[in-house]
């Protein structure tokens, strides 16, 4: 133990010593850190703004759904009510319920959507308008009239890119035709009360909200549905929900009734688009603290090679190769560590100090941009998480050993009798 | 500026600490591959993008009535109700000099039943020799052929395929569409093929059938159709050809406008603009981190010497002169790390552009404004900003130097040599 804090406080010296090579190191290092903890913040806050807007633009982070209606979107494969009435009871367990935001029924069927101009394929959502209010974005995105009311009964709420598709106009009326519970084909003629813009294509062209109780009608489902649609707080928390309602619904679960779907499978193309631009980030990282990691390496191998002689004598005065090399894995490790630190709280502070708001790129793009099936917001608000900051100490902590080893093993192979020859 | 002997100077002084210049070259070679590389990734994910977006399914060009976007309407056919002369038509489109093929198009929306179940969908009238030369969609048949000329075969997605319970052969598939006069078309086909594009959406509810079918079905005359779509040999070129083609077209007067995917897909435009504006946020992160490191050995080097420099200032250098050896130390490991970093560069380039490592086995395909984009690392060359990365590269030698040769021209020669 004795032995550890000398080697400590030799380290801490030696770094003194060279007190103007260690600052430009550790300059590179700070900065680095800062910008690995902004990039990651931001990137996170931006992954953390895709996915709601994902979740709340379609079934939710998770998705309660008999087993077959993610492949089928069939009505044949909607929830009994038994399912439903398990799936509710568990939804209002206290665990599940302090995370969740929303929980909404929804009956989604495919269907086709035409006026007297056209017909066009469209995802029609029977959806119960005070929840839904809640819980989905599209009711925000209106730009003409409003959004469906408890009492509307033959009302459509309609995406700006179908209603140019069709031709029509607020107050229009027009046709959805689609296969119903009992396999017929059977029309329903709604009246458009509202229209949305979300900037997704796939959305604005497709997605038709209507009361839950006209398409139970319509389509002869009664109350029944084919999916509960839960928003939670955060988008960690969908894998411990999950786990607590597949607990909870085993028993529906094995009978083949029911399944609860995170939203990296309900949105596979979403989660990869996630998982790329992580990667990304990641690569960028890799890169950056490539170069860092460099000029650590030279720094410390600088100061081994200008401080052969006194190795050689502390190797002389007992000190052994190992004692050596450990004097300077902790000098490298010291260095990065405490200037990695620095550079992680500054980061910290700037992005809360200057972005805390959001980081508006608005400047750049339209708020037309979308990918994966969701619409881009150009404010990136950064998202702190305490997981982050310590990946991020391991990371730097990992490279300052890493950068170390090469100039500690050249230590150790110091010939006492040669460093200790000349004087320079 | 750098005279023969301080340039001589400068390159012999990097040989004196060869390890310690290895090092600071590696680092600054690894920036120049770094910034090449995910340059390179970048415009390869803009051309992916840009391809996905335009050569799956739209083509890179299009020639509609001028009223038809972006309502879409039916009944909004090139030359109006009275329809034009479309084999006339497509033969000009495709004559221009950058136009690879040309094809007409007739859109519906309609209503495909099995008999046990129905999906809407929508219905695209083709002429299956001259589509496949301009969109990707005949070359994704994973079963059966393309509908053939003069029958009444369709040519459907997986995805729908599998909604519909039905496969190549099933001969009893119900098409419903509203028609171009008010009527209800319905008529039944043979599926010919099932084709999967990877586009969820588009394997869902696009059913492909010979142009003639739709028409009937739709009660559309032969001469109707609401689009000519066409693939270009260069993306970028077709704005000008679009230009040139409504210029050709004008003699017609036919009220069409002929609209590029810049103009049709104008968010890929801004896309492939702001991705070529973070080129150089990217340079500048990368040296602005690589700039420590070259200062620091630069540091170190005018420190060890500062005996030396002492010598030559009181032999009469000027302190001018000892900056100017610095920097042309600096320059000469601008030089070497460039060498090096464009040694280990190239093969990287040449490798993930001709064979791009294929990261579908970790990461699934996904989609930029409704484009699929393949998890692969696809890199263009560009040889502009691999020269503009290079003249940074010295910049931030010659820049991280200054600060050294400045420390070293005001070494104190008298102070210097009498201690030690």
């Amino acid at each position: 133990m004795t032995r550890a804090i000398t080697l400590v406080r030799l380290a801490l010296r030696n770094l003194r010593r060279q007190a103007r090579r260690s600052a430009i190191t550790a300059a590179a290092m700070i900065v680095g850190g800062a910008l690995m903890i902004f990039s990651l913040s931001i990137g996170d806050g931006g992954h953390e703004q895709w996915i709601e807007s994902g979740a709340r633009m379609g079934s939710g982070h998770i998705a309660i759904q008999a087993p077959n209606f993610h492949k089928s979107r069939k009505i044949d494969d909607r929830l009994s009510s038994s399912a439903r009435g398990a799936a509710e009871s568990a939804l209002r367990r206290p665990e599940v319920a302090e995370h969740t935001l929303a929980a909404v029924p929804q009956l989604a069927v495919v269907g086709l959507a035409s006026s007297p101009t056209g017909a066009r394929p469209a995802q029609i959502i029977g959806v119960d308008p005070i929840a839904e209010a809640e819980f989905s974005i599209l009711d925000d995105k209106v730009i003409e009239g409003r959004y469906l009311q408890p009492d509307d009964r033959l009302a459509a709420y309609v995406g700006a890119g179908l209603l140019e598709g069709l031709d029509l106009r607020l107050g229009s009326r027009f046709v959805l035709t689609a296969q119903d519970a009992d396999g017929e084909i059977a029309g329903q003629l709604v009246r458009v009360v509202g229209v949305y813009r979300t900037g997704v294509p796939e959305v604005d062209e497709a997605v038709i909200h209507i009361p839950l109780a006209t398409a139970g009608s319509w389509l002869r489902s009664g109350d029944d549905v084919t999916t509960i649609a839960v928003l939670l707080d955060q988008s960690s928390r969908v894998r411990p929900v999950s786990r607590i309602l597949e607990r909870e619904l085993s028993a529906e679960r094995e009978a083949g009734n029911l399944t609860v779907l995170g939203w990296r499978e309900a949105m596979p193309v979403l989660d990869a688009a996630v998982r790329i631009d992580d990667l990304g980030n990641y690569v960028w990282q890799g890169i950056m603290f490539g170069i860092i990691a460099l000029g650590i390496v030279n720094t410390v191998l600088m100061s081994v090679m200008y401080r052969k002689r006194e190795f050689g004598l502390l190797q002389a005065l007992g000190f052994t190769p190992r004692q050596t090399g450990g004097l300077i894995v902790t000098e490298g490790v010291i260095l990065t560590f405490v200037s990695g630190l620095i550079g992680i709280a500054l980061g910290l502070f700037l992005t809360w100090y200057f972005f805390r708001d959001g980081l508006d790129f608005s400047f750049a793009w339209d708020e037309e941009w979308s990918f994966s099936g969701i619409a881009m917001d150009p404010v990136f608000v950064p998202l702190f998480r305490v997981t982050r900051v310590i990946q991020s100490l391991v990371f730097l902590f990992l490279i300052g050993t890493f950068a170390s080893l090469y100039p500690a093993y050249r230590a150790t192979r110091i010939d006492v009798a040669e460093a200790m020859k000349f004087e320079r | 500026m750098l005279s023969r002997p301080w340039w001589r100077i400068g390159w012999r002084n990097l040989g004196r600490n060869r390890r310690r210049t290895l090092i600071t070259a590696a680092g600054l070679a690894f920036g120049y591959l770094a910034v090449v590389v995910l340059i390179g990734l970048m415009d390869g994910l803009t051309a992916e993008m840009i391809e996905s977006g335009t050569g799956v399914l739209s083509g890179q060009l299009q020639v509609h009535d001028i009223e038809y976007r972006p309502e879409r309407k039916i009944y909004d056919t090139i030359g109006g109700r009275d329809g034009a002369d479309v084999e006339r038509l497509v033969r000009e489109v495709a004559a221009d000099p950058v136009v690879e093929a040309a094809a007409p198009r007739v859109f519906a929306g309609g209503l495909v039943s099995s008999g046990e179940s129905t999906v809407a969908g929508i219905l695209m009238g083709v002429d299956p020799q001259l589509e496949a030369g301009v969109s990707r969609l005949m070359d994704s048949i994973v079963r059966g052929r393309s509908p053939a000329d003069g029958t009444n075969e369709i040519l459907i997605g997986t995805e729908m395929a599998r909604q519909l319970d039905v496969d190549v052969g099933f001969d009893e598939l119900v098409l419903i569409a509203p028609a171009a006069d008010g009527s209800m078309g319905y008529d039944l086909y043979t599926v010919s093929g099932v084709y999967q594009s990877g586009m969820a959406e588009l394997d869902a509810s696009y059913a492909v059938m010979p142009i003639a079918s739709l028409q009937i079905l739709v009660a559309l005359d032969p001469g109707r159709i609401h689009e000519i779509a066409a693939s270009v040999t260069d993306p970028w070129l077709a704005p000008e050809a679009a230009d040139r083609l409504t210029a050709e077209l004008s003699p017609l007067d036919l009220d069409i406008e002929v609209a590029p995917w810049t103009e049709l897909r104008p968010e890929m435009l801004d896309y492939a603009q702001l991705a070529d504006g973070w080129r150089f946020v990217v340079i500048f992160i990368v040296f602005a981190i690589a700039i420590f490191g070259v200062a620091n050995t630069m540091l170190m080097a005018t420190y060890e010497r500062r005996r030396e420099i002492a010598v030559m200032l009181a032999l009469g250098t000027t302190p001018f002169s000892i900056v100017r050896s610095v920097l042309s130390e600096a320059l000469a490991l601008g030089i070497l790390s460039l060498a090096f970093g464009a040694a280990i560069t190239f093969p990287v380039m040449f490798w993930f552009h001709n064979a791009p490592p294929d990261l579908s086995w970790i990461y699934g395909d996904y989609t930029i404004f409704g484009a699929l984009i393949r998890p692969r690392l696809r890199v263009e060359y560009h040889f502009a900003m691999a020269l503009w990365t290079g003249v940074a590269l010295l910049i931030t030698a010659l820049l991280a130097s200054l600060y050294p040769a400045a420390r070293a021209a005001r070494v104190p020669p008298a102070d210097t040599l009498s201690g030690l």
